[in-house]
């Protein structure tokens, strides 16, 4: 057990996340994993880790660690200013530090979510098969909670391969500006002509409300479908759902596994990375697709992630 | 053997269907049958994921391994193939499951008892007599919907959800009884709690619930209460 690093400061949120626990809902274990899976894997390529290692995910950044060992690591994710003992760094770069080096992230300027992997990855707790921080079932990371201060990181042991040259244009283009493409969704045909207008036709702001499990969109409220209450049904991340009071509610990793909210829509797969990485007060618009155009720009966009992250899949 | 015809099948997203139980069945009855369903299609290879709520089954297929349809087609095989339970006998086992009633333990019990013109015994009484099953798990890792719950008790969630429910806390809202296994929002009644923790990662077998387990409320008084939590760490 090797520690390779030291929490100084931890920032607002900071929580070791990999690809999270797929195939365990029926549990009612939700999948968790970095909120932005595409800046997880190319933080991990940069390094030739799998693409799927455990890393840090800080939310807004602020995070301030100082290494105890020699290790390589690299950073991801939101636009951020960032700096090794006062170096300024640049995202997706392996950089090699030895014992006593600071990194210190100043606050994301763009996006939501800094990715930091590790050479070899991070140990953390094991449940279920991954080692994402869960923080409402304490599950993973460090005891299953965020960071703090005096914390330590436990390098992991996975097999290093070749470094990869991150292309600008696999990364997820951070913005306060988001359009996300949506599929309808189980109640879609339910909900009237003017409420699924008025979720196509105006731009929501992210609330102040909103974690790992969803965000919530205000703007002008979506008046819900005229149905009997639902039973309990699936949801997934990207599942968006549409409470009484008429805000839309993103789901996003840490989704819970059945709702009780009528489902308009649901992402497409490729916008996913995206909706992980919307902060408060970003503006946010949905579009129509169908079935069909989402399956076409989900396999252009694995042809050319294939390449650079073999093996990769949207969660 | 049951009819397609009985159930609706949707498209939900890029990777996933949905099969909504058409059937009139009481919620017990329709839970067991829809878990039977997701566990006979859960295992099918390029299945990633098949969730059973009250009555619907959500399937998520790997679609670099199958074809839409032909993940439709394993969702149907396996509606078709699944009998309805006719009689749902309850297993052997009986899980139970001591509560404490009332008070700080179920800050909603003097409102229940408001809405459903009931004392405080009678309440308890209702709740605590019959067995249950459980429906079906999900929502958070632990939580177990149960039921039936009796008529006098059926009484809808809260106007506005809590923002934190208690471990434990044992609840009501509609037609189902739940227990509350981790602290989280939570839009229930809350009329008691038990000291039995009822997920725990670190256990060899994490879950205490599975769908169609039997349970027993038992009453207990705030010594009890005391006692139990000091057994479990």
């Amino acid at each position: 057990m090797t520690i390779v690093a030291r929490v100084i400061l931890s920032g607002p949120q900071t929580t070791v996340q990999d690809a999270g626990r797929g195939g365990m809902r029926h549990l009612g274990v939700p999948l968790s994993g970095a909120a932005d899976q595409i800046s997880l894997a190319l933080s991990n390529a940069a390094l030739g880790n799998p693409w799927d290692a455990p890393a840090l995910e800080c939310t807004l950044g602020g995070l301030v660690l100082e290494f105890t060992e020699q290790t390589e690591f690299a950073l991801g994710g939101a636009e951020m200013t960032a700096a090794l003992n006062d170096t300024p760094l640049s995202l997706y770069d392996p950089i090699s530090v030895s014992a006593g080096d600071r990194l210190k992230l100043g606050q994301a300027r763009v996006g939501m979510r800094c990715y930091i992997a590790i050479a070899g990855g991070i140990a953390g707790s094991d449940f279920l098969g991954s080692v994402s921080t869960h923080l409402p079932a304490r599950l993973g990371g460090v005891d299953g909670r965020a960071l703090s201060a005096g914390d330590h990181i436990i390098a992991g042991s996975l097999q290093i391969g070749q470094t990869v040259d991150v292309p600008t244009y696999l990364r997820t283009t951070m913005s306060h500006d988001w359009f996300l493409r949506t599929l309808p969704g189980p109640e879609y045909e339910n909900f009237s002509d003017e409420a699924r207008r008025c979720l196509f036709s105006q731009n929501f702001s992210a609330d102040r409300r909103g974690d790992r499990m969803g965000i919530r969109l205000s703007g002008k409220t979506i008046e819900p479908p005229d149905l009997p209450p639902m039973k309990s049904s699936a949801v997934f991340p990207g599942t968006i759902q549409c409470p009484p009071d008429g805000a839309p509610f993103l789901l996003l990793s840490d989704a819970q596994t059945l709702g009780g909210y009528p489902r308009i829509a649901q992402l497409i797969d490729a916008d996913l990375p995206l909706a992980g990485q919307i902060r408060p007060g970003d503006r946010v618009w949905f579009l129509e697709t169908t079935t069909e155009a989402a399956r076409q720009i989900t396999m252009q966009r694995m042809a050319y992630i294939d390449a650079t992250l073999p093996g990769f899949k949207f969660a | 053997m049951s009819n397609t015809n009985d159930f609706e099948f949707m498209r939900f997203g890029e990777r996933g269907w949905l099969a909504t139980c058409m059937r009139d069945f009481d919620d017990v009855t329709s839970g067991l049958f829809v878990n039977a369903i997701a566990d006979a299609v859960r295992p099918k290879n390029g299945i990633t994921d098949a969730i059973a709520g009250i009555d619907s089954i959500a399937i998520r297929f790997d679609n670099t391994q199958l074809d839409a349809n032909d993940a439709l087609k394993l969702l149907k095989d396996a509606t078709k193939k699944t009998a309805a339970p006719n009689d749902t006998q309850p297993p052997d086992k009986t899980i139970e499951i001591p509560v404490l009633y009332g008070g700080d333990a179920g800050p909603d019990l003097e409102s229940v008892c408001a809405q459903t013109k009931l004392t405080t015994d009678q309440l308890i009484n209702k709740h605590a007599s019959p067995p249950y099953r459980v429906i079906t798990v999900g929502f958070a890792p632990g939580f177990a919907y149960m039921g039936p719950l009796d008529k006098a008790l059926q009484i809808p969630r809260l106007a506005t959800p809590r923002a934190r429910v208690a471990a434990g806390s044992v609840a009501i809202a509609g037609g189902f009884t739940g227990v509350y296994a981790l602290p989280s929002p939570g839009g229930w009644n809350i009329i008691g709690r038990t000291p039995v923790p009822l997920f725990d990662a670190a256990r060899p077998s994490p879950f205490l619930f599975k769908p169609g387990t039997a349970v027993q409320f038992r009453p207990i008084d705030e010594t009890e209460f005391q006692e139990l939590s000091k057994q479990t760490p």
